[in-house]
């Protein structure tokens, strides 16, 4: 029996080689890619903020509803775009035969999880940055630390992307792909502490909502965003590497089987 | 065709002085489940020949060159391209073999030019390298008008000459090619047949696969002959001829009506035929002419005669039609 041995070893041009044809296809849509990259996180922003601000008013420690929900959403958001790209995209490109292309010049499977998990951390950093930006200018980002919001966008990028492709991987339509929205981005979303601090859920609620991934990114970019740094953000650093460390090796191996036949 | 495309990777003299041949498989098996998808095929391909494997659908032929590139792990048997152990580095074979898949795999994100630029630059060129070998292989396939266009909007045939011209952005001097020309009209079918007969002349060794007798008795030094996974003969295409296919084929064209009378008239004297379509193929006994004289003055058919070729040779070896497999 030959085995199917993997390669050893990474190649760097196979890794910027994809990315590149990424952030190419991309700078040739850039019209329609802000309106996902910046628009719609900012109209999100807008309506939580200014709307739901209004009723809510002040939090605990004096913090703005406004303050408080602006790290949530942003990271909540860079999930998305993390997961659209190694769900819906690498879907199409399966379908369409573009990594059966790449295949045939001397890329790894491994390599192709690479390009395009880089691609989803890059997305993923340019709509919190983007994002970022305008909250700041709307006075709801006030600390210097903020910045380091890029930390957990890189997190959120590295462990959606991964997840991402077990979906696209094992998908035998796209209606199927709609399930990594209904069950897996959209509770996220709710349910992470983007929206309200996961402490006022009933106690059995609590550690579910703590063992999704998103909930610990949330964490981490609202101890930047409100300069609020502790020994539990690193205990969510901690947990989202872990989570990674499982799910890129599941990715891998469902990607290969899903091409290499 | 007159351009001259520059093949930097290979010539002629080159190739052979590497010395032996260039792909040489032995006994490759490969399962899916209980099918021998390919099984235990043994061939090899020398420099700067063109090596074709005819076979009807499901023959195994995909399934071999996905072998042959590293794509598919075979269950049995060895493949070297290029001196490389295929099995063992799956990697290195695709550094220095180009590839035309079976489906065009263009991708409908980027222009024409940035498919090919981009691919060059996955594949290990340089930026600049890519830009101008992309530049040359758009001018030689004549498509450097369409540079900027989406891919998309190519015809068929465009799309087709768009996936050979990727396999050779890096000079590679040996291609294998999944049906370079199925599903392309006759005009685009000449097309391509020329382009790679300008491959040939640089000295590119290349193993192609095809439905088309046509096709490989035009392009291929030697051929072999692929059936359920399995390769029946192998030789040049005369030698292929030669020995499997009767001299002479009577063809007849056979009106509805007429149809009858000629099935009864070659039943009758035993005479073995097949029909396909509207044509009456009829194959004299031991390669004489047949005794059709009783047909000459029935209403509604028509004879002709032809020469023997490849797609005989198909049937004898099989028993079967090439084309409906
Ligand atoms: N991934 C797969 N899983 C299961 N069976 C497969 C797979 N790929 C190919 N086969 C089977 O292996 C056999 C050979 O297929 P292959 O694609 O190599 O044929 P082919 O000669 O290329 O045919 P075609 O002319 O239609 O392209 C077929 O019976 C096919 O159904
Ligand atoms: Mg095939």
């Amino acid at each position: 029996m030959n085995l199917a041995i993997p390669t050893p070893g990474i190649r760097r041009r196979s890794v910027t080689g994809l990315w590149l044809r990424h952030a190419v296809s991309f700078v040739r849509y850039w019209k329609f890619v802000l309106t996902w990259v910046l628009i719609e996180p900012v109209i999100i922003l807008v309506a939580v903020g200014f709307g739901v601000g209004k009723l809510v008013g002040t939090m605990d420690d004096g913090v703005s509803y406004a303050q408080f929900v602006t790290p949530g959403l942003i990271i909540g958001n860079a999930m998305f775009h993390a997961l659209f790209e190694t769900s819906w995209n690498a879907y199409n490109r399966i379908d369409n035969d573009v990594y059966e292309t790449a295949l045939t010049t001397p890329i790894t499977i491994l390599e192709i999880t690479m390009g395009d998990i880089l691609w989803a951390v890059t997305r993923s950093i340019l709509t919190v940055v983007g994002t970022a930006i305008v909250a700041a200018l709307f006075g709801w980002l006030n600390h210097w630390e903020a910045i380091g919001m890029i930390i957990p966008a890189i997190m959120v990028g590295i462990t959606f992307g991964a997840l991402g492709f077990l979906f696209s991987a094992v998908a035998p339509h796209t209606t199927f792909l709609t399930l990594v929205f209904t069950l897996v981005a959209s509770p996220m979303f709710f349910f992470s502490g983007s929206f309200f601090p996961i402490s006022i859920l009933p106690d059995w609620v609590e550690p579910i909502a703590w063992a999704m991934p998103l909930t610990s990114a949330v964490h981490i970019g609202r101890g930047f965003a409100l300069a609020s740094l502790d020994i539990t953000h690193l205990w969510a650093a901690l947990y989202l590497i872990a989570v990674t460390a499982v799910l890129w090796p599941i990715a891998v191996f469902l990607l290969r089987r899903k091409l290499i036949s | 065709m007159t351009e001259e495309l520059k093949q930097t990777g290979a010539t002629n003299a080159a190739a052979r002085n590497s010395g032996g041949s260039v792909i040489r498989v032995k006994k490759l098996r490969k399962l899916y489940g209980d099918l021998a998808a390919v099984d235990g095929i043994t061939f090899s391909v020398e420099p700067g020949e063109t090596y074709g494997l005819l076979g009807p659908n499901g023959a195994g032929k995909t399934t071999t060159m996905r072998m042959l590139s590293g794509l598919s792990p075979s269950n049995s048997g060895s493949i070297e391209v290029a001196g490389i152990n295929v099995v063992k580095d799956n990697r290195a074979v695709r550094e220095v073999m180009g590839v035309v898949t079976q489906h065009d795999g263009l991708d409908g994100g980027l222009t024409v030019f940035q498919n090919l630029f981009l691919f060059g630059f996955l594949a290990g060129l340089s930026r600049k390298d890519s830009k101008n070998r992309a530049n040359e292989v758009l001018e030689f396939f004549g498509l450097r008008g369409r540079s900027k266009d989406n891919t998309y909007e190519l015809s068929g045939g465009m799309k087709r000459r768009l996936a050979i011209a990727r396999s050779m952005m890096t000079s590679p001097k040996v291609i294998v090619m999944d049906e370079p020309s199925t599903g392309l009209d006759p005009q685009s079918r000449n097309r391509v047949w020329e382009e790679l007969a300008v491959l040939k002349d640089a000295g590119v060794t290349v193993l192609l696969s095809t439905h088309y007798m046509e096709e490989a008795t035009i392009l291929c030094d030697r051929l072999s002959i692929m059936d359920n996974g399995k390769i029946l003969d192998e030789g040049t295409p005369d030698q292929m001829i030669e020995h499997h296919a009767p001299k002479e084929v009577a063809q007849l064209r056979v009106a509805p009506a007429a149809l009858r009378t000629v099935r009864d008239y070659l039943t009758e004297r035993e005479i073995t035929y097949r029909e396909v379509g509207a044509l009456v193929s009829v194959t004299g006994l031991n390669g004489d002419r047949p005794d059709l004289s009783g047909l000459s003055d029935v209403e509604g058919v028509r004879t002709s005669y032809r020469a023997g070729n490849l797609e005989d040779v198909f049937l004898t070896i099989t028993g079967r039609e090439l084309r409906d497999g």
